[in-house]
């Protein structure tokens, strides 16, 4: 395992579903889409499935050494308001959408216009290539055009920063995991992060720790 | 952020003097406090019904009973419920304030199902016995609203909307010149959404999922994973 450090460079803003994106929780993504092909799009999506793939990352006391994203250069969230329009057959007129079950969705997609997004982590370096290459954007709203990689850079870095980097918690760590926090909130730590089976009481990243 | 907000400040303050905001706001006491005998000002702790607190606290004679719904922990984080709280008896120190928590809103199923909601809320409504619900709904916020009307009976009471007639400006501009307490949470929204769309309304709630809540789970995230006792239990 390689203490390495992966570089998105980006075309255009990354939209969030939360204020951090986990280098973890991406590479299940590739690697789950890679194992189960089609498949992948036909997943159940109440129920979190029963097994994630193994990742190419070191794993601390079930915690993968794995950041979660820094954006560079660090700018302020903008909010980019857009309408989801139906695509219903039925003939105009016939359905209302202005109000009731047609009606349309009012997305507001926050957004940070950085021009990298910066991962650490520990693991396979040539694996953590291989699947990273895959990603052709990143964050939400991606058919939309948010998000849209330009390209990846994975290097060897001198140290493990995935967990913890001069201090500071690098991704959620659950609290029993540690000796001291400084914050502390409800956070998903391992894939599937939407799922509430994933979250525990965890140091809020980039806050400072010290690991038990 | 303050920079920001004094920018901001003093925009509606001059906005309060040229919109003419004090008229209105005289001309909505005139027209509340003919229903305050046997009513409640119903106060969500937005800023509409905050504004239209103050103006019956501070401008009609008589008892003010305040009328308040806590939607609970899974739907109105704790230290927002607190503020709110604090920010009415700041704002009518003399009022009677009557709070009634929802009785399934410490679960997160409440989240996602606001049918019990809307049962319970009216029942409620309806087992107080107001005549008048003096609330802070304003014509300008939607079609449906402006429908409505500035009186509606709807029965068993009455509803009464003293201003209906205010804008998001005259509402900001209010608040600002009268230092009536909101919540701090409408500083963050309206940093990222605007003044006019900056909304107070429960968190992380599926109802509003079509009106663009998404965003909550960004401002809002250390409240997102909500865990009530039953699901600390299973997991």
């Amino acid at each position: 395992m390689t203490p390495l450090k992966a570089t998105f460079h980006l075309r255009t803003p990354v939209a969030l579903g939360f204020p951090w994106i986990f280098f973890d929780s991406l590479l299940a993504h590739v690697a789950l889409r890679e194992e189960l092909g089609e498949r992948y799009f036909a997943l159940p999506t109440k129920t979190p499935i029963d097994r994630i793939p193994e990742l190419p990352l070191k794993k601390w006391r079930g915690v993968y050494a794995a950041s979660a994203s820094i954006f560079e250069p660090e700018t302020e969230l903008a909010v980019y308001q857009f309408y989801k329009r139906g695509d219903f057959p039925f003939p105009r007129g016939k359905i209302r959408r202005g109000s009731g079950f047609f009606k349309d969705f009012i997305i507001r997609a926050p957004y940070v216009p950085a021009h990298r997004a910066v991962f650490y982590a520990t693991g396979e370096l040539e694996e953590v290539r291989r699947l990273v290459a895959k990603v052709s954007a990143l964050g939400k709203e991606r058919n939309v055009g948010f998000g849209a990689v330009k390209g990846v850079e994975v290097e060897e870095v001198e140290e493990e920063w995935g967990l913890v980097r001069g201090g500071l918690a690098m991704r959620p760590i659950p609290v029993r995991l540690l000796r001291r926090y400084e914050d502390a909130a409800y956070l998903a730590y391992k894939p599937p992060y939407w799922a509430k089976e994933s979250v525990d009481l965890c140091a809020v990243p980039f806050t400072h720790v010290e690991l038990a | 952020m303050s920079s920001w907000l004094d920018r901001w400040r003093e925009y509606f303050q001059t906005w309060y003097d040229e919109g003419g905001v004090e008229e209105k706001a005289r001309e909505a006491a005139e027209f509340a406090c003919r229903y305050i005998d046997g009513g409640a000002v119903s106060v969500s702790g937005g800023k509409d019904s905050m504004a239209t607190l103050h103006i019956v606290a501070s401008m009609c004679r008589g008892d003010v009973e305040v009328f308040h719904w806590d939607h609970g922990p899974a739907l109105m984080p704790r230290q927002i419920e607190e503020e709110i709280l604090r920010n009415i008896a700041a704002a009518a120190p003399k009022a009677r304030l009557v709070v009634r928590r929802y009785s399934l809103g410490h679960l997160e199923g409440a989240r996602v199902d606001w049918r019990p909601w809307y049962r319970e809320f009216f029942a409620t409504l309806q087992s107080l016995g107001y005549r008048h619900h003096i609330l802070g709904i304003r014509a300008e916020e939607g079609n449906r609203r402006r429908g409505r009307g500035r009186v509606v009976d709807r029965g068993r009471w009455v509803e009464v909307h003293p201003i209906y007639y205010f804008t998001w400006r005259d509402v900001w501009a209010y608040v600002f010149r009268h230092n009536v307490p909101v919540p701090r949470v409408y500083y963050t929204y309206a940093r990222h959404v605007g003044w006019d769309r900056a909304r107070l309304t429960t968190f992380h709630d599926r109802e509003f999922e079509k009106y663009g809540n998404q965003i909550d789970s960004v401002l809002m995230w250390r409240d997102k994973n909500y865990r009530d006792e039953n699901t600390a239990k299973k997991t």
